[in-house]
């Protein structure tokens, strides 16, 4: 009950305040693990945006943009991870589950071994642009486990 | 605009907002399909107009349901404001007739206002914003441009200077378009604009439909003010 207190109350009284500040991004980024490494090494950015994308998509997207919605809800799973936002658990699940679907669904040639992500934190100080790694997920089987 | 008009509008905006939602997880990935399924029901419901208060009390229960799936909205603001919208309409058809209905109706309209007025005056009042940095910022690395392309905006700190002004100048005076009756049209407009915008280059399409599900609300809260509702 309190959870759903919890829940209701920022939409009932809500803060309004978009892009007070600009704050550090996300970026998801996965890979491999050799069931005999150590650990991870090549690192694919997940859901990297397209180069171009024409004003008629655009427009399109009004109606239909499922995919960009899913990449902003994993935005929003990183974010909460980084604030730790409890459970984390349930954010790092729904990003994890999105990765292995993807790399079982699209094909992509990964049959075997573990998979990581991590989220790397780009923001901009006095010297210019910084990558911070701030979170490494727990390796899990790529088959069987989404 | 009289308060039953200003209800069954905002009714319909919001099932259709909720049906090109719900069609975008069904019809997708699939993966929250039965989620979204009583939702796209009720919201046809809603739509006919026939127990569409009921239905909004079966849209409201279900969307604690929603919270708990997404521990929280799926797409932060413009879930917040569709929900909002929601609730209130919920409150405005199921309670006594009269001041209370109105009341909760009414607070909706407000917080369309504050939605505007907040979001202009936490802008304002940083430097960041005020320099022309912060929207850079939001172009160089932030998440939301839809494309690698767009990110070259940030070579024009001049066009992005004017644009945060613009849009800081805007939701700040956003309430003064209250004080008459053709001025919240237009402001409407504009600000259907600048969610148009949003949509077309950070691909919020969502703020977009739920916000103007939300504008009856304030046409009506105008008119009540100014003593024609």
């Amino acid at each position: 009950m309190l959870k759903t207190i919890s829940l209701i109350l920022p939409v009932l009284i809500p803060s309004w305040r978009f892009f007070k500040a600009v704050e550090p991004s996300p970026r998801v980024e996965w890979a491999i693990v050799p069931r005999d490494a150590e650990g991870a090494s090549n690192w694919t950015p997940y859901q990297p945006r397209p180069q171009a994308v024409s004003l008629g998509e655009m427009f399109r997207r009004l109606l239909w943009n499922p995919a960009w919605n899913d990449a902003l809800f994993v935005v929003s799973c990183a974010e909460r991870i980084a604030l730790g936002i409890e459970p984390t658990s349930h954010s790092v699940n729904e990003i994890q589950r999105r990765i292995l679907r993807d790399i079982n669904g699209l094909d992509l040639g990964v049959d075997e071994g573990l998979m990581q992500f991590r989220l790397v934190f780009v923001y901009r100080d006095d010297t210019g642009f910084v990558q911070d790694v701030v979170f490494v997920s727990e390796p899990v089987p790529v088959r069987g486990a989404s | 605009m009289t308060f039953d008009l200003a209800v069954r509008l905002t009714e319909i905006l919001l099932a259709l907002a909720f049906l090109q939602q719900c069609a975008e997880h069904i019809f997708w990935s699939g993966e929250t399909r039965l989620l979204f399924l009583p939702r796209a029901v009720l919201s046809v419901v809603v739509l006919t107009g026939i127990f569409s208060e009921w239905a909004l009390l079966g849209l409201t229960l279900h969307s604690f349901l929603f919270l708990h799936r997404f521990n929280g909205p799926y797409n932060g603001g413009s879930d917040r404001m569709g929900l909002l919208v929601l609730y209130c309409l919920c409150m405005a058809q199921l309670l006594q007739a009269g001041l209370p209905r109105e009341a909760a109706f009414g607070y909706l309209g407000m917080q369309v206002v504050l939605s505007y007025f907040i979001s202009g005056w936490v802008k304002i009042i940083n430097p960041e914003w005020r320099s022309g940095r912060a929207l850079r910022d939001v172009f160089s690395f932030s998440a939301y441009p839809v494309s690698e392309n767009l990110r070259g905006f940030v070579q024009m700190p001049r066009l992005l200077w004017g644009m945060s002004w613009a849009v800081m100048g805007f939701e700040v005076v956003f309430p003064l378009a209250l004080l008459h009756p053709v001025t919240l049209p237009v402001a409407l407009a504009v600000a259907a604009l600048f969610h148009l915008a949003n949509a077309c280059l950070f691909g919020l399409n969502r703020f977009l439909w739920f916000w103007i599900a939300s504008y009856p609300s304030i046409l009506w809260v105008q008119e009540r003010l100014l003593g024609g509702g």
